[in-house]
C-alpha cells in the first residue's frame, strides 16, 4: 500500500473521486425526493461514507498485488454465492439474492463478486503474450466467467447476470479477439435474442410476467395498464411529467410519493430524478456519467500494464452497460429488470461495490508511471 | 506503451468502446428529449388524471310541506358504503362479490348487479353499494381499507316519508335512475349518470327538476390504490327547492281515515278549492309506503315487499284519483244537465220530462228506480230520476252528449300536476269503434250513456273538476298541488367556474279558467237540484249539515248486471259535491269501490270532510309554520 505521502496525494485522481461523490450525493437528494417519509436517504449517506473509505483504501493499494491474490478473492466470491443458495440466503421479492452473515449483516454477493471476477479474468488475460486470442484462451476465460454467472442464475437473478456480460465481452474484445468473431457474435446476438424470445414463449420458459414486461416496451397501449406493464407505463409518465425543468410546487403529489411509481428509490431512481429535475437535471446527470467514463477510459489508455487496462475497461463497460439498461428501462424502451443505477440507486451493496470498482480504476491510474 | 501492439489494434478497440458508450448515452438523451420536452405536457396530464378524483357530494332534495308548513317529505342523513370504480378493472372477479357480500351482509346476487351498473359508469365514478350501513358495516370497511381501498363510507341524505302510506300516491317516491330511463330521450341529454336519484311517481317525479339539488364535489388527491391523500377543493352542493303544496294535512288525514273506515277500504276522496283548483286532500286506498321503495330497494325483504305491491290484486300502487276509471253513474247527470240547457234540449221554463218508471227500447225495458211522474230538471236531479235522463239523453242525441263531454273536458286530462294521469273514456272515444263493430250507434247505448254507464268511465278528478265548475257557475280551473317553490340562494361567487346561480321561487301560474257559458237562471236551476239532493229530501238528505248547505249528487255505478251486483261485484258508490251551495269554498268527491248505494257509503265520507273543514274554518288554531323554522 502506498503511504499517504505527498506524492500519493498528488497522484490521487481527484477528478474521478469528486465526480463519483457528486453523482452519489445527487442520488441522495433524489432518494429523499422518492420517499421523503423514510430514512433511505440518510442510510445512503452512511453507505457513501463507508464506500468512500473503501474507495480510498483500494485506490492507495497496489492493484497488482490484489491481482496477484485474485484466485483467493475469486474462490471467496464463489463461496459467498454458494452461501446465498444455502439457508443463510434471504429471499426478497421472490429472489434468493441476499445473504445474512454474522457481524457483516445483510448484503448482495452478486454485486461484489463482479470485482473478483474482473480481477481473475484480468490476471489470466493480462499474463498472456501479445497476439491474436486463441480459442483455448477464450475457453479458459469463459470458464472463469461461467462459475459466478452460473451461481447467480441459480438464485435466479437474471438482471444481475446480465450485468456480468459486458465484463467478459470487454476482456475478450481487448485481448485481441479477431474482429470477424466480434461481428459474428454481434450478428448472432441480434438473431438469437428475438429467436430465443419466441422459442421461450412457445415452450413456456419465459414466464407470463416476463412476456408482459417485454410487450409493454413494444406496444405499451395494448398491455393492461394495471398489469405487468404498469411499471413501464408509470415510469414513462413520471419521466414525461418532469418536463424541461422538473415539477414545481407540491412534492406531496409526486408520482413516487403517491406510490404510482414502484421501487422509486432503487430501480426507478432515474424516473424520480426526471420528475424532480426535468430534462435539464437528467442531461446533466448523463453528462456527469459521460465525464466519469471518459476519465476512466483515459486512465485505461495510460495504464502501465495490460491487466490494469483490462480491469479499468471491464469496469467501464460494466458501468456503461448498467447505466444504459437502467435508464433505458426508466424511459420505457428496455424491459423491466432489476438493475440498479450506479452511484444513484439506494442500497449499500450497490454503492459499496461501485466505489470499490472505481477505487481499482484510481489505483491503476496512480501507478501509471511505475514499472 | 508496450502493451499496445499493432496486431491487437488496442488503441482503436478502446476508442470503439468509448464511442459505443457515448452513443448509448446519446440515445438516452434523445429519448429523454422526446418524453420530457416533446410530450411533457401529455404525461403531465396523465399523471394529473390518475391522481385527481372528483368525489360527488349529493345535494339534499327540497322538502315538501303542506299548505300550513307541515312537513310531508324530508331528507335525513344516513351512512352509505360507496364503491368507486377505479380499482375495479384489476379486481373483476367473483371473489370480490363473495368478499363484499360477506363483509357487508349483502346478497351475492345484489352485489353482482351493483358491480355491473358500476362498470357502465365513466372511470373514477362511484356508486352506493350498501345504504343505511350499520356500525358493523362501517367497521368492516375501515378495517379492510388496505384490502379494498375502493370502498368508503359516506354520509349522504336519504329521502324520508314521515307520513308513511298517507298521501303516498301524491308524493310518489325517489329511486335510482334505471338503465332504461338513462337511455330514454327524456333523461339522456340532461347529464344523468348511473346511480343518480330521481323522483319516481307523484310530485317527486312531476317537480323533480326543482326538488333535485345540484350535486357538489370534493376534488381530492389519491394514491395509486385510490386512497384519499388530501383534499384540493370542495364545491358545496346546492339543495333542491322546498315545495309548499296546497294540501291541508288535516283534511288529508280525514280523507284517509274515511277510506280506512269504509266497507271495502278501497276508494278515493278528493277535496279541492273550486275557486282556484287547489287540491286540499287526495287520498287513494289501498296505499303503499314510499319508504319501502327508498330503503328497501337494496335489501331482499324490501324487494320482496315491492314485488308484492306490484302483484297485489287491489293495486295499491294505483292512484285511483287520477288513474282509476269508473262508470260515473248518476253523478254524470250534473254535467249532462248543463249540456242539455246549453244545447237547448230543455229550457228553464220547460224542463219537464216524463219518468215513466223507465223506458222501453225495442222490446227491452230499462227501469227507473221509482216513478217520478214528469218532473222538472231540479226534481230530476234531487230524486236522481233515471227515466228523465233516458229521455233527455235521447233528445240531446249522442252528438249532444259528446258536445257536453267536450264542454267539460272529459276528453282530456284535467292538467293536474301529477304524472301518468288517465283520460276518461266517453262515447266520443267509443263512437268509431262501436260503429265499426255494430254498424251504428244504437239508442240503448245513448240511454246508458245518459246515466253514466256502458261507454262512460271517468276518473274521480275529472268528475270533481266538472262538478266544481258547476258550483262556480261555469269557471273550470286546473286542479293542482303546487302552491309555491321556495327560492334557493346561489352557491359560490359569480364568475367562479363552480358558481351555481340562485334559483328563484315561484308559485303556480294560474291560467284563465275555462268558461262554460250558461244563463244565470239556468245555473240556478241546476244548483237548486243539487242543493235539494242534501237539503230538500233528496237522495243524500242524511248528510245535511245545518247552516252549511252542501250541494251534491249521489251516484251508484253498476259494475255488473242487476241481480249479480253483490259482494265483489257490488256497485261503486259515488258522491260529488261542493259547499256552501251558492258560494262554494270547497268541493269534495268520494268514491267507495264495490260498496253499494252512493248515498249510504260515499256521502258520509264527504260529510266528514266538510265537518273537518268546518272545525278549523273559524277560529281553528293555525298550524305552526315549519317552513319558517327551517
Amino acid at each position: 500500500m502506498v503511504a499517504l505521502t505527498e506524492r500519493g496525494l498528488r497522484d490521487f485522481d481527484w477528478q474521478t473521486a469528486v465526480l463519483a461523490i457528486l453523482i452519489s450525493f445527487f442520488g441522495v437528494w433524489q432518494i429523499h425526493n422518492a420517499v421523503p417519509s423514510e430514512n433511505y436517504w440518510s442510510k445512503q449517506i452512511f453507505g457513501i461514507v463507508i464506500a468512500f473509505i473503501a474507495f480510498v483504501v483500494v485506490a492507495f493499494t497496489d492493484y497488482r498485488r490484489l491481482i496477484d491474490a485474485a484466485p483467493i478473492f475469486y474462490v471467496g466470491g464463489l463461496i459467498l454465492l454458494i452461501l446465498v443458495l444455502t439457508p443463510l440466503g434471504v429471499v426478497i421479492n421472490g429472489q434468493k439474492a441476499w445473504v445474512r452473515l454474522p457481524l457483516v449483516g445483510q448484503f448482495q454477493p452478486s454485486e461484489f463478486v463482479k470485482i473478483p471476477t474482473v480481477l481473475m479474468l484480468a490476471k489470466y488475460f493480462g499474463a498472456r503474450k501479445s497476439g491474436i486470442l486463441t480459442l483455448r484462451e477464450a475457453l479458459v476465460g469463459g470458464a472463469i466467467f461461467a462459475g459466478p454467472l452460473a451461481l447467480i442464475m441459480l438464485e435466479p437473478d437474471a438482471g444481475q447476470a446480465i450485468t456480468y456480460m459486458p465484463i467478459l465481452a470487454a476482456m475478450l474484445f481487448l485481448s485481441g479477439i479477431k474482429i470477424r468473431y466480434v461481428v459474428i457474435g454481434t450478428v448472432l446476438a441480434a438473431v438469437m435474442v428475438p429467436t430465443a424470445y419466441i422459442v421461450g414463449v412457445k415452450t413456456g420458459k419465459i414466464k407470463r410476467y416476463q412476456q408482459e414486461r417485454i410487450l409493454a416496451i413494444i406496444d405499451p397501449d395494448r398491455v393492461d395498464p394495471r398489469g405487468y406493464g404498469y411499471h413501464t407505463i408509470q415510469s414513462v409518465i413520471t419521466v414525461g411529467k418532469g418536463g424541461i425543468s422538473g415539477i414545481k410546487g407540491d412534492p406531496e403529489t409526486s408520482q413516487s410519493v403517491l406510490k404510482f411509481l414502484p421501487e422509486p428509490q432503487t430501480d426507478f431512481i432515474f424516473a424520480v430524478t426526471a420528475e424532480n429535475t426535468g430534462f435539464i437535471g437528467c442531461v446533466s446527470l448523463l453528462l456527469a456519467y459521460a465525464l466519469l467514463l471518459s476519465r476512466m477510459i483515459a486512465s485505461a489508455r495510460q495504464a502501465s500494464d495490460r491487466a490494469g487496462m483490462l480491469v479499468i475497461m471491464s469496469i467501464v463497460c460494466g458501468l456503461a452497460f448498467q447505466i444504459f439498461m437502467n435508464v433505458g428501462m426508466a424511459l420505457g424502451f428496455l424491459p423491466v429488470i432489476g438493475v440498479p443505477l450506479p452511484l444513484m440507486s439506494a442500497g449499500l451493496s450497490a454503492i459499496l461495490s461501485t466505489f470499490i470498482a472505481i477505487g481499482f480504476v484510481v489505483s491503476v491510474r496512480m501507478r501509471r508511471f511505475v514499472n | 506503451m508496450k502493451i499496445y501492439d499493432h496486431v491487437q489494434n488496442l488503441g482503436a478497440r478502446v476508442g470503439a468502446i468509448q464511442v459505443i458508450a457515448f452513443v448509448l448515452l446519446a440515445v438516452l438523451g434523445a429519448r429523454l428529449y422526446y418524453l420530457q420536452v416533446v410530450k411533457g405536457e401529455y404525461y403531465s396530464d396523465r399523471a394529473e388524471n390518475q391522481r385527481i378524483r372528483l368525489i360527488p357530494i349529493p345535494a339534499p332534495r327540497g322538502a315538501i310541506f303542506d299548505r300550513k308548513g307541515r312537513i310531508l317529505v324530508d331528507s335525513r342523513p344516513i351512512y352509505n358504503v360507496v364503491i368507486s370504480n377505479d380499482g375495479l378493472k384489476q379486481a373483476a372477479g367473483p371473489d370480490k362479490v363473495v368478499d363484499y357480500s360477506q363483509g357487508l351482509s349483502l346478497e351475492p346476487q345484489f352485489v353482482t348487479e351493483r358491480l355491473s351498473v358500476l362498470k357502465k359508469q365513466n372511470e373514477f365514478e362511484s356508486l352506493v353499494l350498501k345504504e343505511n350501513a350499520t356500525i358493523e358495516d362501517i367497521a368492516w370497511v375501515e378495517a379492510h381499507s388496505l384490502e379494498f381501498p375502493e370502498l368508503r363510507v359516506e354520509l349522504q341524505p336519504q329521502r324520508h316519508y314521515p307520513l308513511g302510506t298517507t298521501l303516498a300516491h301524491v308524493l310518489g317516491y325517489v329511486g335510482e335512475i334505471s338503465p332504461k330511463q338513462l337511455e330514454s330521450d327524456a333523461y339522456k341529454d340532461k347529464g344523468f349518470r348511473p346511480g343518480d336519484i330521481i323522483g319516481k311517481g307523484g310530485l317527486e317525479q312531476y317537480y323533480d327538476e326543482f326538488l333535485r339539488g345540484r350535486p357538489g364535489y370534493k376534488k381530492v388527491i389519491v394514491d395509486s390504490r385510490g386512497r384519499v391523500q388530501s383534499e384540493l377543493e370542495t364545491v358545496p352542493p346546492q339543495s333542491g327547492q322546498d315545495l309548499v303544496t296546497t294540501i291541508d294535512l288535516d283534511l288529508q288525514m280525514t280523507a284517509e281515515d274515511q277510506l280506512a273506515k269504509s266497507s271495502t277500504k278501497r276508494g278515493v276522496v278528493i277535496a279541492m278549492d273550486p275557486n282556484n283548483g287547489e287540491i286540499l286532500a287526495m287520498a287513494s286506498a289501498p296505499s303503499f309506503d314510499p319508504n319501502i321503495f327508498v330503503k328497501g330497494a337494496s335489501t331482499p325483504e324490501g324487494r320482496k315487499q315491492i314485488a308484492e305491491y306490484w302483484k297485489d290484486e287491489t293495486r295499491p300502487l294505483l292512484n285511483r284519483a287520477i288513474q282509476g276509471r269508473y262508470p260515473p253513474g248518476s253523478t254524470w247527470k250534473i254535467p249532462e244537465s248543463v249540456g242539455a240547457l246549453q244545447e237547448g234540449a230543455i229550457t228553464v221554463a220547460h224542463s219537464n220530462m216524463l219518468c215513466g218508471g223507465g223506458i222501453t227500447i225495442g222490446n227491452k225495458l230499462t227501469r227507473c228506480m221509482g216513478n217520478h211522474g214528469s218532473p222538472p230538471l231540479d226534481t230530476a236531479i234531487t230524486r236522481s230520476c233515471d227515466g228523465y235522463y233516458y229521455r233527455l239523453g235521447l233528445k240531446m242525441g249522442i252528438e249532444g252528449i259528446i258536445k257536453m263531454v267536450e264542454t267539460f273536458g272529459f276528453d282530456k286530462r284535467s292538467g293536474i300536476d301529477l304524472p301518468n294521469e288517465k283520460v276518461p273514456q266517453t262515447p266520443k272515444t267509443w263512437m268509431k269503434y262501436v260503429i265499426k263493430h255494430e254498424g251504428k250507434w244504437s239508442d240503448i247505448r245513448t240511454v246508458y250513456a245518459s246515466i253514466g254507464q256502458d261507454t262512460v268511465v271517468v276518473t274521480p278528478i275529472s268528475m270533481l273538476r266538472a262538478v266544481s265548475s258547476v258550483g262556480m257557475r261555469g269557471k273550470e280551473y286546473i286542479p293542482h298541488f303546487l302552491k309555491e317553490f321556495k327560492p334557493i340562494a346561489a352557491v359560490g361567487e359569480e364568475g367562479d367556474p363552480n358558481y351555481i346561480p340562485a334559483r328563484p321561487g315561484f308559485t303556480f301560474q294560474h291560467p284563465e279558467p275555462t268558461i262554460i257559458e250558461l244563463q244565470p237562471a239556468q245555473w240556478d236551476l241546476v244548483l237548486k237540484g243539487m242543493w235539494g239532493v242534501v237539503n230538500a229530501g233528496g237522495t243524500a238528505g242524511s248528510i245535511r249539515i245545518p247552516g252549511f248547505d252542501i250541494a251534491g249528487k249521489t251516484g251508484t255505478a253498476q259494475v255488473a248486471e242487476v241481480g249479480k251486483d253483490t259482494g265483489k261485484n257490488k256497485d261503486h258508490s259515488w258522491f260529488v259535491s261542493f259547499a256552501p251551495a251558492y258560494k262554494p269554498e270547497m268541493s269534495v268527491i268520494a268514491l267507495i269501490e264495490n260498496s253499494g248505494f252512493g248515498a249510504a257509503n260515499a256521502a258520509p265520507a264527504v260529510k266528514a270532510m266538510y265537518e273537518s273543514y268546518l272545525s278549523r274554518r273559524d277560529g281553528g288554531q293555525p298550524a305552526t309554520q315549519e317552513v319558517a323554522a327551517r
